[in-house]
């Protein structure tokens, strides 16, 4: 365990870990885009900036992103300094700039206080602020459909050549996970559509409930040695048998 | 020695108090949560079987999980879902063989039984005591029978 001082309390944090996790811990609110817990940290958003100091620095101060530092022993962190809060405004400032449309981006903004951007507004920005966190998602769980594409103001997020992604299984963690709810899909119960691309899901035998698509059940029977027959009905009828099951249990050894 | 969830669909009246229980316990921002334990149709005339997580040696729900966000609770033995970490992909949700792991529509998570972290509520308002939170020692095991 480390010992640090966050906004004057004394906490504990574990060794190893990133300043975010042990600032979140302590329940104290500091925004982030480009984070989650599910891959590593990137710092592309800048948002979870923090003021840090140590005594021995004789009142030296430094200006970190939190998702990126790790914890050390003595380390103070305050995470609403007047130049923390100035950071943030400048950086959420340039976020509306560069997505002006982004309900996400305009009430974060608004909560600082920055209802209209100083600078100009990029006129056909999109919602996506190239945090990576879909790239991150999409590579950790192992099937790297989509990455970033083209540099400058030409990067975006895309699949390979811009076609419908062929390693891409509809699983919909980039939509999920995505900060500004930029990626889009379509899903009307028997096909998903995303990236360009359509996938057939699967449904139950027995209820006709649509579950998982059938490329990402194919790749976790081969891939994560699941039995291809478990995917066959939904998980209501899975419980419906194992109740039908241990009723049968329960009568065993009993007389007629 | 470990405790373990001991389900006795003998003696479950079907009344599901456990579901409510659950619901409640694992509530989210004043929302009721889905109950994580169902007492469904045994097959036979009066008789219910309260579903719930058997937290297997080998779970199919922590090896279809992409992100590893189903983790092992050393002190509890329960299978836990670090929801900071879950993406929603459901892969648990289709591939658990016991339909144990759960989507929650309302709350938009992905939920599973995590015996409330060494203290199960369902088994606490169990009024007939068909749920039982104890250590397994070969006597219970016996009169449980």
């Amino acid at each position: 365990m480390v010992n640090i001082t966050i906004n004057g309390k004394l906490v504990q944090a574990y060794e190893d870990e990133m300043l975010l996790t042990a600032i979140r811990r302590e329940n104290i609110d500091i925004p982030a885009l480009c984070h989650h817990e599910a891959v590593e940290p990137y710092g592309a958003c800048r948002l979870c900036m923090v003021e840090i100091t140590k005594d021995e620095w004789d009142g030296w101060k430094n200006h970190v992103t939190s998702c990126l530092y790790p914890v050390e022993e003595g380390l103070i962190v305050n995470t609403h300094t007047p130049t923390v809060i100035e950071l943030r405004k400048t950086i959420l400032d340039l976020f509306l700039a560069g997505s002006p449309r982004s309900t996400v981006i305009r009430k974060l903004a608004a909560e600082y206080g920055v209802t209209k951007t100083s600078y100009e507004e990029v006129p056909d920005g999109t919602d996506c602020i190239l945090c990576g966190l879909c790239t991150r998602v999409c590579d950790k769980m192992g099937f790297s459909a989509i990455s970033a594409v083209n540099r400058g103001h030409g990067k975006e997020i895309a699949p390979p050549l811009n076609e419908p992604p062929p390693d891409c299984v509809g699983c919909l963690s980039c939509a999920y996970i995505c900060p500004t709810r930029y990626i889009k899909f379509t899903d009307d119960g028997k096909t998903r559509k995303i990236w360009g691309r359509k996938f057939k899901l699967l449904h139950c035998e027995k209820t006709g409930q649509p579950t998982i698509t059938e490329e990402f059940a194919r790749y976790l029977v081969k891939n994560r040695q699941i039995p291809e027959d478990y995917f066959k009905i939904n998980d209501l009828s899975h419980r419906k048998e194992l109740a039908l099951k241990m009723g049968e249990i329960t009568q065993w050894g009993r007389e007629e | 020695m470990r405790s373990r969830l001991i389900v006795n669909p003998n003696l479950c009246t079907g009344c599901r108090t456990c579901e409510l229980a659950c619901s409640f316990t694992h509530s989210v921002a004043g929302k009721p949560g889905l109950s994580r334990i169902y007492p469904l149709d045994g097959g036979f005339k009066d008789l219910f079987v309260p579903v719930v997580c058997l937290q297997c040696e080998d779970p199919a729900c922590a090896r279809s999980c992409l992100v590893d966000a189903i983790t092992r609770n050393p002190e509890t033995g329960a299978m836990e879902l670090d929801d900071k970490k879950c993406v929603r992909c459901q892969a648990c949700v289709s591939a658990c063989p016991f339909g144990c792991s759960l989507f929650d529509r309302v709350n938009n998570l992905v939920v599973k039984c995590d015996l409330c972290g060494g203290d199960p509520a369902c088994a606490h308002f169990c009024p007939t005591k068909a749920l039982e939170y104890k250590p397994i020692v070969p006597k219970a095991l016996k009169s449980a029978g």
